[in-house]
């Protein structure tokens, strides 16, 4: 029961949608992409579930072609990020939609929705108008129409996108519940989003995707530490790795005339020369006795405080554990973690991270 | 999305309108290169004849071409102005709203040539209400008879019967207007001119165009109006080219030459309103 | 500086509506008056001004034996062409326009566009252009004067206005609902037939209104395709208008051709509160 991509490619004057990709995914797992809009993460999906169909490369399921299946006839299941269901039809109504088509007895159909309402949450709902629903309620009913078909293939849309953030968190909670038990009944679930923190907290594998290319896959865990360019560092952190260029010189890392930083240890193979160097917010911070830069910008979040700082032409974005008010254009004294400094050589690609070392 | 079955959908329709209409459109043409008329019936072939004909000793077609581009664009210009201003004033609250909203579209339902004959007892020179009034003044205007009136007679009565679809199209655009530039501009405290200017008009651009054209496209076709009204008279004054077109074909059976000036008509439609379409586009996004 | 804009408004929806409702309380007047209270010049108020007679209104039940022009049946001539055109137009309509707003058609430089264009612009041909040609087919296919060609003739002029409205509509309901209906096990008839369909009914009913008034009140081609055996109404009317002109019966059967409309006007403007119009046109 896999689901295996080999070079599929669209494209439509001379702009990739999809650029080559190659998977193989088994059931079981979740497999979350992620990707700025436009990315290709949308053209993905629809290629799997059938509705476009590719200019070159094939899909298998289960080793049997899949490309000569029509969309009706696929196992597949979909959520899109606008709340689409069927206006004319009732909660009930639109939830046992998939299953009538499929002609099943009437007390199945019964029964199963009946499970379905129960596990989205929407008991009570069941003869309610969609108009007359919320956005999470709908994006609830078309996940529900989605669980009730039992399909091979879960493919999950940026479902969460347009919900407020605490319905988004919510949300979130819930669906994972859901596909920890809907996962060990096979299916394999892809889930997109552009969103970091949701790619990290749904666990699983996670395939970074970035103008129709795959540009990684691996687990979570595995991408957070190892990101293999500076492109994946980009989309796979929020706010984005903190990127700047620098050189290597003796026992120093020399930023610009002003900031020097010790070597740390894992940087200790690295050759002398130029090299683009990459920190978390997390890793830069306020202390004494740190460099001197401007105050650009100060975002409160939660009990954070995300500062852009500036001096001269280094732009970075720090992290405060506080939430404090700064005037912009103070001064303030600002330090590096140089345990937490990733280096990429000048074609971007990853020469060390703080978790294995240099390569 | 695409499959293969997409034509089913498609064919139906497409093939019934070109099966009515593909026999009417070649019979055009070839009646246009023929000398068909009452004396001599039959499809002979005169080449261009008639086409020369009418470029070189025609001015009777072009005055009527003429006559149709002002009460077209007259009328259009009259029926916008007014339709906008009434799609404001009820798109608003306003007392009876939906009284008025029904009132201002009944013309439209009505079949232009039965009001028209009720327009003329209006209009009527000696037993019309109209003049019953203007006698008050000592004067009797002649309405239907004289060159100039009949004119605004024809586009007072072509006012009254399509402004109401101006109306129609404008509201439902002024109603499908999002709310936010309206709340932006409050904020920023603008008054109820400026409102209108700087973003009612502004985002109705585009529906303004569209129901512009489409009053251009039926008005350019003013036809049973003038044929009730004054039956292009007194003398040609009122003469518009479907008219003329009538009166060539249907009236004096030359059916090969009135057959010329339709598809010539027709090919000058298309070019000009293709051209006043993007003059409009142009005008209204700048502005 | 408010009052002045109440004033004004108060006063040009007034204004207005005088001018609109002119011309119908002048031919309620007249559909009671007789030949000797309209030869004496124009009359208003009945009893105050001119005795006031039904014979306008009988007349239009009588039959032509008897002197009258009996409307009845050319009324329902009307509201069968009409309806049936408007049906076809629909149906036929709603097709094209959805397979122009869904799939992707070209044939050499020919794209979905200009099919579309193609449709809307048989509304550019003026009544004159088509009605010889028009005649000479019927007449061949021994159509003329029979409800059939004018059923056929009317399609042309309505389908534009369907596949107008039916291309908008169906531009603004959103893709990923057939394409849920195709992943959730439907092919493309059953998706369009179960669940688009069921969602276009504002659009259609909008057609299907434009489709009415633009029928109803066509004249042209009633009158150069019809002679004797059928006649519609607005035809009839009109050949009451003879040398002696009847003012009289001709007001009645205004106000009687006008009556039907009225309640379409009604239900226009329901749509339009309710917004479903917004969505149908622009």
């Amino acid at each position: 029961m896999t689901l295996a991509a080999s070079n599929l490619t669209i494209e439509r004057k001379d702009e990739f949608y999809l650029n080559n990709i190659s998977f193989e995914m088994s059931p079981g797992k979740i497999y979350t992409i992620i990707g700025r809009t436009l990315s290709g993460k949308t053209t993905l999906l629809k290629t799997i579930a059938g509705l476009i169909s590719q200019d070159s490369g094939k899909l298998t399921f289960n080793g049997n072609d899949f490309d000569i299946i029509p969309v009706w006839k696929r196992q597949v299941a979909m959520v899109y990020q606008q709340f689409i269901n069927y206006p004319h039809l009732n909660v009930f109504e639109n939830i046992a939609f998939p299953l009538k088509q499929r002609k099943l007895g009437k007390e199945e159909i019964n029964d199963r929705v009946k499970q379905a309402i129960e596990q989205v949450g929407l008991v009570g709902f069941e003869g309610r108008k969609i108009q007359a629903l919320s956005g999470g309620q709908q994006q609830r009913v078309a996940l529900a129409r989605s669980l009730v078909k039992n399909a091979n293939i879960l493919l999950l849309d940026e479902p969460l996108v347009n919900l407020d953030y605490k319905l988004r968190e919510q949300l979130r909670e819930e669906f994972k519940k859901i596909f920890s038990s809907k996962a060990s009944e096979e299916a394999i679930l892809i889930y997109t989003t552009t969103d970091p923190v949701e790619a990290m907290q749904l666990g699983g594998e996670v395939i970074v995707m970035d103008e129709g290319k795959i540009l990684q896959q691996g687990s979570a865990k595995e991408i957070y530490e190892n990101p293999i360019t500076t492109k994946v560092a980009e989309i796979t952190n929020d706010p984005a790795m903190n990127l700047f260029k620098g050189e290597i010189k003796g026992k120093k890392i020399k930023l610009n005339s002003k900031i020097e930083l010790s070597l740390p240890k894992h940087f200790k193979d690295l050759t002398d020369g130029h090299y683009t160097f990459g920190i978390r917010a997390s890793g830069i911070t306020l202390a004494k006795s740190g460099f001197p830069f401007q105050i650009e910008l100060a975002e409160i979040s939660g009990s954070e405080t995300f500062l852009h700082l500036g001096q001269g032409q280094v732009h970075v974005v720090g992290l405060l554990d506080a939430v404090k008010n700064f005037d912009i254009g103070e001064t303030v004294s600002v330090i590096f973690d140089i345990e937490k400094l990733y280096a990429f050589g000048s074609d971007g690609i990853l020469m060390s991270s703080p978790y294995s070392g240099t390569k | 999305m695409n499959f293969k079955h997409k034509y089913l959908f498609l064919l139906p329709g497409l093939l019934v309108l070109l099966g009515i209409l593909i026999f009417p459109i070649g019979f055009t043409v070839r009646l246009s290169l023929s000398s068909w008329d009452s004396f001599f019936p039959g499809l002979d072939f005169i080449g261009l004849e008639n086409y020369t004909r009418l470029f070189t000793d025609d001015p009777r077609f072009w005055e009527s071409f003429q006559r149709l581009s002002f009460l077209s664009v007259t009328t259009v210009f009259l029926q916008y102005t007014i339709g906008f201003a009434l799609a404001h004033i009820v798109w608003k609250e306003i007392l009876f709203q939906r009284f008025f909203r029904v009132l201002f579209l009944i013309p439209m339902m009505t079949t232009p040539v039965i009001m028209t004959v009720i327009w003329k007892t209006v209009f009527h020179e000696s037993l019309g209400p109209v003049n019953d009034f203007f006698s008050l003044f000592g004067v009797t205007p002649l309405w239907l008879s004289s060159e100039a009136l009949s004119k605004v007679t024809v586009i007072i009565v072509e006012v009254w019967q399509w402004t109401p679809f101006m109306f129609l199209l404008l509201l439902a655009g002024l109603l499908s207007l999002p709310k936010e530039p309206f709340l932006a501009a409050s904020i920023d405290g603008a008054g109820p001119i400026r409102k209108f200017v700087y973003v009612t008009f502004p985002l109705m651009a585009p529906i303004s165009i569209g129901a512009i054209i489409i009053r251009l496209i039926e008005a350019s076709k003013i036809m049973d109006t003038v044929y009730v009204l004054t039956s292009g008279g007194p003398g040609t004054s009122s003469e518009t080219s479907s008219f003329y077109i009538f009166i060539k074909g249907l009236r004096e059976f030359q059916f090969g030459y009135s057959a010329a000036l339709s598809l010539t008509y027709l090919i000058i439609m298309i070019i000009s309103l293709t051209i006043i379409a993007k003059m409009l586009v142009k005008l209204m996004i700048r502005s | 500086m408010r009052i002045f804009y109440v004033t004004l408004k108060y006063t040009a929806v007034t204004l207005w509506s005088m001018f609109i409702i002119a011309p119908f309380l002048w031919a309620l007047s007249t559909s009671f008056k007789d030949f000797n209270s309209v030869t004496g010049g124009a009359t208003y108020i009945p009893w105050v001004d001119f005795e006031p007679t039904l014979e306008g209104w009988r007349v239009l039940l009588r039959s032509p034996a008897q002197g009258g022009v009996n409307i009845v049946e050319p009324y329902l001539n009307s509201i069968f062409v009409t309806c049936m055109a408007s049906f076809v137009s629909i149906v036929l309509g709603t097709l094209a326009a959805y397979a122009l707003s869904r799939f992707t058609f070209k044939a050499g430089f020919i794209k979905n566009d200009d099919i579309t264009f193609f449709f809307i612009s048989q509304r550019i041909m003026p009544p004159v252009v088509l009605a010889i040609p028009f005649f000479i087919m019927l007449g061949k296919l021994g159509l003329l004067d029979t409800l059939l060609g004018l059923v056929m003739v009317y399609v042309v002029l309505l389908m534009p206005i369907a596949v107008w409205i039916m291309v908008d509509f169906f531009n603004k309901v959103p893709i990923e609902i057939d394409e849920t209906a195709l992943i959730d096990g439907c092919n493309p008839y059953q998706a369009f037939f179960k669940v688009v369909l069921p969602n276009s009914i504002p659009g259609m009913v909008v057609a299907g209104l434009f489709c009415m008034i633009f029928g109803w009140t066509d004249f042209f081609f009633a009158f150069i395709l019809t002679f004797t055996e059928v006649q519609l109404l607005p035809v009839a009317i009109v050949s009451l208008n003879s040398s002696i002109t009847p003012w009289w019966s001709l007001s009645a059967a205004a106000l009687v051709s006008v009556a039907p409309l009225v309640v379409v006007a009604f239900i226009v403007e329901r749509y339009l509160s309710k917004g479903n119009l917004s969505g149908a046109l622009k």
